[in-house]
Order: structure tokens, then C-alpha cells, then sequence
């Protein structure tokens, strides 16, 4: 598709409905956004031992994350250079000292380089040679890592991880400095939910402040009774978390929504800072490692979710990383994990696999109406009924600052500043 | 222990019993089986033994459940517009453990599920119930445990009890 036509897709108030329907413009995605934007691979407590690996996919391409023999992070093709093999089974696990392809015995090294091939004799007097990068498995382009956080990049040349997260880099810093010893590890297990929609309505839902009331009423509603009913009024931790979504619309009003370059955005916190037994001894805890300051100031950035475009969705209150992997125009995988912030009570992280139950589950009861609702919304864009998705709320009354742009608590700017960072990358290839 | 044929079928009945008021979406009458501090777990992890310190597809307790079986009901629970139908069926029935004050059963499980417009989903596991009470009209259950043989592939999302 021409630029000019790409652009045609995009106004500054709403989009086109073939962004989300047409595969054709999904296969552009995958090349143009995916293959240059810093993409979340995994963390690195995921791979604490060299030979350690942990596979996923940045757009269409298979990677894995792996640790060398010196400790370093590596990111690779799951591809083995002979036939094509993916070298190893999806997941976690372990390789031993080299890559072993189940094909033909290949073997690789931990960064990724040819060490042996069988039948070597075979090979005398052709164009192979192990010196040739193109019999080893290759590497992505570039890899990044921020506080255990990997990142990689199929484009050579493009921003820093650092240029490229702009504000959204305070969320991943907070991430860790919320833990005493200032690092965090995946522990508790890793949710995967596929969703029957396009990647991008997963993302315009993660700042839409306008939805909690009316598609989780089912929820916050069923809630309330349990409270008034059985509970004679008293609202336990579990149930603040669903009650939260039926707050009136001045509360929306009153939030407030910061966008950046490339996409990203936050919102703030719904949830105050708990005030019970194990929170109070997480602060104390927090102000030992950092004095009371600072662990002030730590907790005191209270953002709910943080949009990382296009990948990854951290929410630092209750340390979840949701992970967004686009599988074609109408199915979107998303994998949840939960983190362990290092130096706090085991009572802390058994409340964080709580929150992980009832909201990121797929069983969750809250979740459950949002997929339903992407999905309508996945099916009636594909209908005749209408050619544009309405993006209105507030547009033309965002406030710019250096680097980004601010947004009343009820405005749609974080969908329109995606799509700001979607027209750019769909743009900047093709000229 | 599972030899004693009339005990056995006590507890096949029950069984059914229990599978049939979830057939039925009768919610509060099957929410009433269990013991108060009773918890329904379906675990993410294959074999988990910890329901606190790992994630779980469904850890629920008499407060959850009660939310959970209430949103059903909901006019605006949008995903049960139309409901879940289910039908369920329960096999392989053993006595695993029995004591003065109660049983540990476990028994196999095929589950289908239907929303119209949605696309029929078969499920399939195993379930554990302990059941504390001396004789078979006082059992409660103080766990179900239902484990998929999928839990820790790539799920679409729950919304009845299993």
C-alpha cells in the first residue's frame, strides 16, 4: 500500500476500521512496526544460568532469549541455519553448553556461532565454512536491557531503548525500585490468554478511562452485593480491586493521562497506596533499604497501566508485565506475568498472585466482559454499518509539554498517540 | 477402601449430583456443598501443590465464588449474553483416601461448553474433591480441585465454574 494511502487511514479524531480488519495492513505491522520498534523479549530472571533460554515471538519472528557462557544476553532466531529447524521447543529450559539442532546435530555455541557439523568431510571443497555467518544462527539486531527488562530491536540503526521509552522509562525503573534490593524476578507463573480481536484494541483499552463503568458493571455490581450481602458492608482487599472499575465519572475526570513519542502513555493509579498490616510492613521494609525520602518518592509514582508500544503493558502497584503478541488480524496473545519484588515478605507476593487471579486470570471476572467486548467490537468493524472508529473524546484539548502530551482523565489521547506512533512507523519505511 | 460398593456409589452420586446443579447454572445451591472456609482451585501449573505463592486459573474462596456465581447472573454480564451451557460428564470414580471425618475422591471429567455465536469448546482433567463429614448426607467440600490437561497451554477465558 502507498504512503499517501496509509496516511489516508489515520486523521487526527479517528482511524479507519481497515487498520483492524484488513490482513493486508497486518502483514505491513509486522515488517514496519514490529521489525523496528524495541519489542519486550523477556526478563533476565527468567534466565538466571548460562544455557538458560526462554523462546517468544517479535512479530512474525521466532527469538530466543538465552544467557552465554559469559553471563551475557543473547537474542537469536529460533532457526537453525541448515534446514531451518527451530533449534529449540517453545518455552523455558535449558540447552547445556551448546545448541544441538534435533535434525541433523548441528551444534552452536551460546552467542549463537557454528561449532560443528557432522559429516564434516562432506563439506570439503564447498562454500560452507564456520567462519560464514550465514551457517551460524544469527542474532537479532540489537538487544537491550533495563533493570532485567529485555528489549530487542530487528532494525540495525533506530533510537536508544532509553531515547525510545522516553517517560514510559520511569515506569520500568519504578518497577524495580519498588523492590528493597531494587531488582525483580518472574516467580508465580506465566497466564496465556488469547484474545479473538486485533493487537490494537488491546492497547487503546489499557488508558480508555471511559470504559470501566459500563463494561465491568457486571462485575463491580456483583461485587457490591457480596459486600452489602455478606459481608455487612466491609470491602476486602479482592473486592477493592473489582469495586475500583464502578467509581463515578468525576473520579475518571480527575486522572490524568501522559503520552509520549512512540506510543506510550500512563495512567494514574486507581488504587490508593493500602493502608493494612502487610502494606505498612512492605513501606517500613521500603524505607530501611531507602530511607524515608526516597521510598516517598518510590511509592508516591502510582501509575496504574503503562502502555510500552507495542509490546508490553507494566502495571508497578501490583507488579504484573502483561505481553502482547499480535498472531494475526483477529487473535492476539496475551501472557501475564506476575514479578517478586526482591526483599519482601512471602504474605506480600501471595497478595500479588491474588490481584494476578482475579484480574489478569483468564478466568478473571472482570476480564472476561473486556474480551467479549473487543471481540464485538472485531466483528462489527468488519461490517458495512460504518467506515470510521471514533476517537473524539477530548481531541483538540490535550495540552502539549517537552516530549509528549497530557490529557484530561477522560480523554481518548492515548489511542490518538498511538495511532501518532503507528502512522510513523507505517509511513517512515515506505518513503 | 474403595472396595465397599455401597460407598462408592454414595460418592458417585454425589458426584453427579454436584455435576448436574452446575449443568443447571444452580449456582447457589451448589456453592452451599462446600464446608464455610471451603475453596474451589483450579490450578494453572501441572501438578502444582501451591495455591498462594503461584498463579492459579481459578483460587477461590466462599467471597469469590459468591462474586463469580452473582455476575452470572447479571443483565449486563455482556459475555453471558447468551449464557454458558455445559454439559458435564464424570467417570473413573476412586476413593483415594478415607477417614473418620471424610473422603478424598477423585474422578475423571469431559466438560463441553457453548455460548451461541461462539465456537463449542471441549474440556477435559481431573477433579479432587475433599469431602469432610462422617456419613454421606453430611459431606461438605473443603476443596475442589480441577485439573485440566491443558492449564498451562494458552486458554480462552472462564467464566463458569468447572
Amino acid at each position: 500500500m502507498e504512503a499517501d494511502k496509509l496516511a489516508e487511514l489515520v486523521k487526527p479524531d479517528k482511524v479507519h476500521k481497515s487498520v483492524y480488519t484488513d490482513p493486508s495492513i497486518f502483514d505491513m505491522e509486522m515488517e514496519r512496526i514490529f521489525g523496528q520498534a524495541w519489542v519486550y523479549v523477556g526478563h533476565a530472571s527468567q534466565i538466571p544460568n548460562p544455557g538458560d533460554y526462554w523462546t517468544t515471538l517479535i512479530g512474525r519472528e521466532p527469538v530466543i532469549m538465552v544467557r552465554d557462557r559469559g553471563g551475557e544476553i543473547r537474542v537469536l532466531y529460533n532457526r537453525c541455519p541448515h534446514k531451518g529447524a527451530k533449534l529449540v521447543a517453545d518455552g523455558c529450559g535449558h540447552v547445556g553448553p551448546l545448541f544441538r539442532c534435533p535434525y541433523h546435530a548441528w551444534t552452536f555455541t551460546l552467542d549463537g556461532h557454528i561449532r560443528g557439523v557432522p559429516f564434516r568431510q562432506g563439506y570439503n571443497d564447498t562454500a560452507f565454512s564456520l567462519e560464514d555467518p550465514q551457517f551460524s544462527m544469527r542474532p537479532v539486531a540489537r538487544v537491550a536491557e533495563r533493570r532485567g527488562f529485555v528489549f530487542c530491536s530487528l532494525a540495525e540503526a533506530g533510537p536508544t531503548l532509553e531515547e525510545y521509552l522516553g517517560g514510559a522509562l520511569a515506569s520500568i525503573d519504578n518497577f524495580a525500585d519498588r523492590a528493597p534490593e531494587g531488582e525483580v524476578e518472574v516467580a508465580g507463573g506465566v497466564m496465556r490468554v488469547m484474545q479473538r480481536s486485533n493487537w490494537k484494541i488491546f492497547f487503546e483499552n489499557l488508558n480508555d478511562t471511559g470504559h470501566p463503568q459500563a463494561t465491568h458493571e457486571s462485575s463491580f455490581a456483583a461485587a457490591r452485593r457480596t459486600v452489602r450481602e455478606k459481608l455487612d458492608g466491609n470491602t476486602p482487599f479482592q473486592l477493592h480491586i473489582i469495586e475500583g472499575n464502578g467509581e463515578p465519572n468525576s473520579f475518571w475526570e480527575s486522572l490524568e493521562l501522559r503520552c509520549y513519542d512512540y506510543g506510550h502513555s500512563y495512567m494514574d493509579a486507581i488504587f490508593n497506596a493500602p493502608t493494612d498490616a502487610i502494606s505498612l510492613e512492605y513501606r517500613a521494609q521500603l524505607e530501611a533499604a531507602y530511607g524515608k525520602e526516597r521510598a516517598y518518592d518510590i511509592l508516591s509514582m502510582n501509575r496504574h497501566n503503562t502502555i510500552v508500544y507495542p509490546s508490553c503493558s507494566p502495571h508497578t502497584g501490583f507488579q504484573q508485565l502483561r505481553v502482547i503478541r499480535p498472531i494475526s488480524i483477529d487473535r492476539t496473545l496475551v501472557e501475564i506475568f506476575t514479578f517478586r519484588l526482591k526483599g519482601t515478605s512471602e504474605a506480600f507476593f501471595q497478595r500479588t498472585i491474588s490481584y494476578t487471579n482475579i484480574v489478569n486470570s483468564p478466568s478473571s471476572t472482570v476480564m472476561v466482559d473486556d474480551v467479549e467486548v473487543y471481540q464485538r467490537c472485531q466483528e462489527g468493524m468488519a461490517s458495512d454499518g460504518g467506515e470510521w472508529i471514533s476517537q473524539h473524546r477530548m481531541a483538540g484539548h490535550d495540552t502539549p509539554f517537552e516530549g509528549g502530551i497530557l490529557g484530561a482523565g477522560i480523554s481518548e489521547v492515548p489511542m490518538r498517540n498511538q495511532f501518532r506512533a503507528w502512522a510513523r512507523y507505517m509511513g517512515e519505511t515506505e518513503a | 477402601m474403595s472396595g465397599d460398593p455401597i460407598l462408592h456409589h454414595a460418592v458417585a452420586q454425589y458426584l453427579y449430583h454436584e455435576a448436574e446443579l452446575l449443568d443447571a447454572r444452580r449456582w447457589e445451591e451448589w456453592d452451599s456443598l462446600f464446608t464455610d472456609d471451603g475453596m474451589y482451585w483450579v490450578p494453572l501449573q501441572h501438578g502444582q501443590s501451591d495455591p498462594l505463592n503461584h498463579a492459579s486459573i481459578f483460587y477461590e474462596d466462599a467471597i469469590m465464588r459468591d462474586v463469580r456465581r452473582r455476575r452470572l447472573d447479571q443483565d449486563r454480564a455482556w459475555s453471558q449474553q447468551p449464557i454458558t451451557r455445559a454439559a458435564r460428564i464424570v467417570g473413573n470414580v476412586q476413593i483415594q483416601e478415607q477417614t473418620d471425618t471424610g473422603l478424598k475422591v477423585r474422578s475423571t471429567f469431559q466438560m463441553t461448553e457453548w455460548r451461541k455465536g461462539r465456537e463449542q469448546r471441549q474440556l477435559a482433567g481431573h477433579y479432587t474433591h475433599d469431602l469432610v463429614g462422617a456419613a454421606p448426607g453430611e459431606w461438605r467440600i473443603a476443596l475442589k480441585r480441577v485439573d485440566l490437561i491443558n492449564c498451562d497451554g494458552i486458554q480462552d477465558c472462564y467464566e463458569i465454574f468447572l
